[in-house]
């Protein structure tokens, strides 16, 4: 601060006046507390919502969440896993229980009866 | 520089957030901009409880418009000042009538210097002569001396030209030398030191 050389030097002029503006500038109103929460609140309350875009993945989501979640999703993968795995190698344990009769292992897609249907 | 938590960001960068729906940039925004909006209206108004109802409807526009806020048109600070002012001038209007009844006190009494800061009493007294001037003088003079805006800026916040801010300051200089200087004895300026 140069106040008193400012107001020593007698005559009005902007020395002198620029004294009350530094003091002016020093002493500026700061708001409180309350008048910063209002603001603030204003500011939330008016906040824009931010835009949707839409999020790779979400069809995924929606189809884990529809099965029961992820757990669920992981129990069913196993067992088609174990399911597909006895069908194309079945254990030789099963040997005994399994019906040694092809006609009841084996699928035939097109049987005589059908083609003597298409026959006429 | 601002201190608040996103200070690397200048007005229109979080503005532009503010828009995208940052919260953050909402409080930023509210403690940078709230001190600024604030002592300007304060300077205008000469009423801490009106300047704060101005302050609150001022940053209450500006977060309304923030989505159509176009980018390097104009300075956040600038469109502020601008409201602000306007918003002063409402309730100047409103308050004409009884002018002098309503405006602060000048310090008064016999040890004004000694019950105060000597900033504060001077300060009080640039309050109390401020506003006395003309309303367009005043608020040219804050601009230009108190918040230390360029003549252009203030041209664009008042919509004048660039020689009337400078008439208006000038004219108010000397309305406010003149006020002032009678009470350079009372506010014991000769014997700062």
């Amino acid at each position: 601060m140069t106040d008193r050389r400012d107001f020593d030097d007698g005559a009005p002029g902007p020395d002198g006046l620029e004294a009350f503006f530094a003091a002016a500038r020093g002493d500026a109103a700061q708001p409180d507390g309350a008048l910063l929460s209002r603001i603030e609140a204003d500011a939330l309350a008016a906040l824009p919502r931010p835009a949707r875009t839409k999020r790779r993945g979400a069809g995924w989501r929606a189809l884990v969440q529809g099965l029961g979640g992820w757990p669920a999703v992981a129990g069913l993968a196993a067992a088609t896993c174990a399911g597909l795995w006895l069908g194309v190698s079945p254990p030789a344990a099963l040997d005994a229980v399994w019906p040694s009769d092809p006609a009841l292992t084996s699928v035939d897609p097109l049987g005589g009866y059908d083609l003597a249907m298409l026959g006429g | 520089m601002p201190l608040d938590a996103m200070s690397d960001h200048d007005d229109e960068d979080l503005l532009a957030r503010y828009a995208r729906g940052d919260a953050e940039a909402a409080r930023a925004l509210t403690l940078r901009l709230t001190p600024r909006v604030l002592a300007h209206a304060v300077r205008l108004l000469g009423d801490r409880a009106e300047a704060e109802d101005v302050t609150q409807e001022a940053l209450l526009r500006l977060w309304r418009m923030a989505p159509d806020w176009r980018r390097g048109e104009a300075r956040v600070s600038t469109w502020l000042y601008r409201v602000t002012a306007n918003l002063c001038t409402d309730r100047l209007r409103r308050r004409r009538g009884s002018a002098l009844d309503d405006l602060p006190e000048i310090a008064d009494g016999a040890e004004p210097v000694e019950a105060r800061m000597q900033r504060g009493a001077r300060a009080e007294a640039l309050q109390a002569a401020l506003m006395q001037l003309p309303e367009r003088q005043r608020q040219a003079v804050v601009l230009r001396h108190i918040e230390g805006l360029g003549n252009p800026e203030i041209a664009r916040i008042m919509d004048i030209g660039p020689r009337a801010v400078e008439s208006l300051t000038a004219r108010g200089k000397r309305a406010l030398e003149a006020i002032l200087l009678d009470r350079r004895a009372e506010l014991g300026l000769s014997d700062d030191g």
